[in-house]
């Protein structure tokens, strides 16, 4: 069996580690590249949103490598998302491919124990957890990373210590490993010779999950943003997302569901996806962040609500709205965030004057 | 009295005989509005931002005349009406959006319907739509057993006659019915049936007449709503397993039972950026071009959607279809 799951930002890392950990052929889909998209564009409904046609470009690109098998999550509600692995299956059996569809429909258990075939749960557990530990420590690298990039002093350096420390967790073998990587790549990032801006900015970005994390999809706007000297603050992340720590969801301290509650006097229900998250983001941090940027693939259903509903938040954040979509040109991105971050100095600096 | 005001677009068509003897019952006044105009679609879609679907859009506008003519407007919530099956975010946070978007609006009436919560939330919810008006529990248990009832006796009425939902309306509230419905079916020259969703088909502005112009051209039409329940569902099952939207059925059930019964053409209406239909639609052209028997077009309607382009395409379909039948009679004689 070779197992195989489109891309998002990093989480092949934590799910070829948990693969491996339990020995279970994978397959990593070739990274998302030009070709991706179009082979997702051209067998894709015209209309449906970015994240299905690049998933789809990527099972097509890892069925050609030799999976056998496709792991995606699904049957979560509301939004297309969850309907992605049906309508997916349907387009691959058409183009002739032969392969399992895996998704969570009949709960998460199932397709664990589908997928790991008779491994004790114990193992399985211990698994799960080391793949998680590495999208966690991920996260804190990225963390990091975002802090840095806004005031590094030799330019592109930062971005080159995240690109090794991602690869040097993606080939820790074991949990020392990992923590040996973790420490030595945080020490580096701390230690790395800075300047800094005049004027510093913290600019937020949220908004649907897959664009706002998938490097390929968003053009690498974190790293944009962060040339800009802006720091990045990006709550939407999948270390965030997996973390399970019980006293903070039973409290309510997790970014999600703060910002649901920021958001309740102008969106008082759950829209799916992440759109209410999106709205309560723009109040949330009215005080901490200087902007926030909101990103979402063409046509996404919860954010278009989202959109429609932030500009009646009178108090809340300046909003940069990016829409993106296979036409979308990186160009364009790069021009509105030039204008945005221009936008947030020229306030700021405005503020700081009235204030001395 | 107090006046409600009820928006003729997206739920109205499923749900309007629901909430007006609710209200009606709970002795309140129901102030529908008129059907959709130019002006209103112009207004709605000023509103919102421009990748809004088509019928959000135009609630708006139904909203927008509204605003100054009723005491409240009644947008509900209508978040799942089966066990697991969700509505489309645009049905979910309608009250909330059009709050953002319409400020001057009228108090707005809002109540989730959410099955998946349990009975005893969903009757919450009943309960607590009717303490605007009353009380009385029991007055308001009274009124929302004699919309139910309403609600099942509008269904009957669809799904035995053959009818469409403003036809339905139309009789419920007690208009002559127009004779319409007889003239045609003598000399059809062909059975078309049409899939997507009743705020699309039977909103005659923004689909330009399209079913009136089928009839005028003697043809059958067939609707979602001339479906039953279990026809729906048993269709929905085969083309899709279960179905993922609350209101899908009407596209994907519909097309898949009408595409193995023999019409000689399927239609399907979707409004441009629909999420559900992106997909929807996609399934139900697929297994048309998989069984090859039935042809199928797919239209998209949108607000710069000109009549010039529908009737254009609307004719060629025909036409290809004429010309089919046409054929297999020659050759079968």
């Amino acid at each position: 069996m070779q197992v195989t799951f489109p891309h998002m930002g990093y989480i092949y890392v934590g799910i070829a580690a948990m693969a491996k950990w339990l020995n279970v052929g994978v397959v990593v889909p070739p990274p998302t590249s030009q070709r991706t998209l179009s082979l997702g564009v051209k067998y894709s409904p015209e209309m449906v949103c970015l994240p299905f046609k690049l998933s789809l470009g990527n099972m097509i690109e890892a069925l050609e490598s030799g999976a056998d098998t496709i792991i995606m999550p699904g049957g979560l509600y509301g939004c297309r998302f969850g309907y992605y692995h049906k309508a997916q299956e349907a387009i691959l059996r058409e183009l002739g491919y032969d392969f399992e569809m895996v998704s969570q429909e009949l709960g998460i258990m199932h397709m664990v124990k589908r997928i790991t075939r008779g491994t004790p749960l114990r193992e399985v557990i211990t698994g799960l957890r080391f793949g998680l530990t590495k999208m966690n420590v991920l996260h804190e690298l990225e963390q990091m990373v975002h802090k840095k990039r806004a005031v590094e002093r030799d330019r592109g350096e930062v971005s080159r210590i995240h690109r090794d420390g991602t690869k040097a967790i993606e080939n820790a073998a074991d949990h020392q490993e990992l923590k040996r990587v973790r420490q030595e790549y945080l020490q580096t990032l701390k230690n790395l010779p800075t300047v800094s801006p005049p004027i510093p900015l913290k600019i937020g970005i949220t908004g649907e999950f897959f664009i706002a994390i998938d490097p390929f999809a968003n053009m690498d706007m974190d790293v944009e943003l962060g040339r800009l000297g802006a720091e990045v603050c990006r709550p939407l992340s999948v270390g965030e997302w997996i973390r399970f720590t019980p006293v903070p969801i039973i409290l309510g301290l997790r970014e999600k569901d703060r910002s649901h509650k920021a958001a309740m006097p102008y969106l008082s229900r759950n829209v799916f996806g992440d759109g209410w998250q999106s709205v309560g983001e723009k109040v949330l941090h009215a005080r901490d962040w200087d902007g926030l940027v909101h990103v979402e693939p063409f046509g996404c259903l919860p954010e278009t609500m989202a959109r429609n509903i932030m500009p009646s938040i009178k108090d809340g954040l300046p909003v940069l709205n990016l829409i993106f979509d296979e036409h979308t040109a990186k160009a364009g991105v790069i021009n509105r965030l030039e204008a945005f971050v221009d936008m947030l100095r020229k306030k700021k600096r405005r503020q700081v004057k009235v204030c001395v | 009295m107090i006046r409600i005001g009820i928006p003729r677009a997206l739920l109205y068509y499923e749900y309007y005989p629901v909430w007006k003897r609710f209200f009606e019952e709970l002795g309140a006044e129901v102030v529908v509005s008129p059907p959709t105009t130019q002006d209103m679609m112009v207004s709605g879609s000023s509103r919102v931002v421009a990748d809004t679907c088509l019928p959000v859009k135009v609630f708006l506008g139904h909203v927008l005349y509204l605003v100054g003519k009723c005491d409240y407007i009644f947008i509900p919530a209508i978040r799942s009406v089966k066990s697991k099956v969700y509505n489309c975010s645009k049905f979910l946070g309608l009250p909330d959006m059009t709050n953002a978007v319409i400020p001057e609006s009228p108090p707005i009436l809002d109540m989730d319907v959410d099955v998946n919560k349990g009975k005893r939330k969903l009757y919450q919810a009943i309960y607590q739509l009717g303490r605007h008006f009353t009380w009385n529990p029991f007055k308001v248990r009274q009124a929302s057993l004699a919309a139910w009832q309403a609600h099942l006796n509008y269904h009957e009425l669809m799904s035995s006659h053959n009818l469409t939902p403003p036809q339905a309306i139309e009789i419920i509230s007690g208009i002559p019915e127009a004779e319409a419905n007889s003239s045609y079916l003598s000399s059809t020259r062909a059975t078309i049936a049409i899939i997507g969703h009743p705020y699309l088909l039977y909103d005659e502005h923004i689909n330009h007449r399209f079913i009136s112009r089928l009839e005028q051209a003697h043809n059958r039409v067939l609707t979602p709503e001339m479906l039953s329940a279990e026809e729906l569902q048993l269709a929905t099952a085969r083309l899709v397993g279960r179905a993922y939207w609350t209101y899908e059925e009407e596209v994907v059930g519909a097309g898949g039972h009408y595409l193995q019964n023999g019409v000689d053409g399927i239609i399907g209406i979707m409004a441009f950026g629909c999420g559900p239909d992106s997909l929807m639609m996609d399934m139900v052209r697929r297994q048309a071009s998989r069984l090859k028997t039935t042809p199928f077009m797919s239209l998209t309607l949108e607000e710069h959607t000109a009549e010039a382009g529908i009737v254009t395409r609307l004719e060629a379909f025909l036409d290809m279809i004429y010309r089919k039948r046409r054929i297999q009679a020659e050759s079968c004689r």
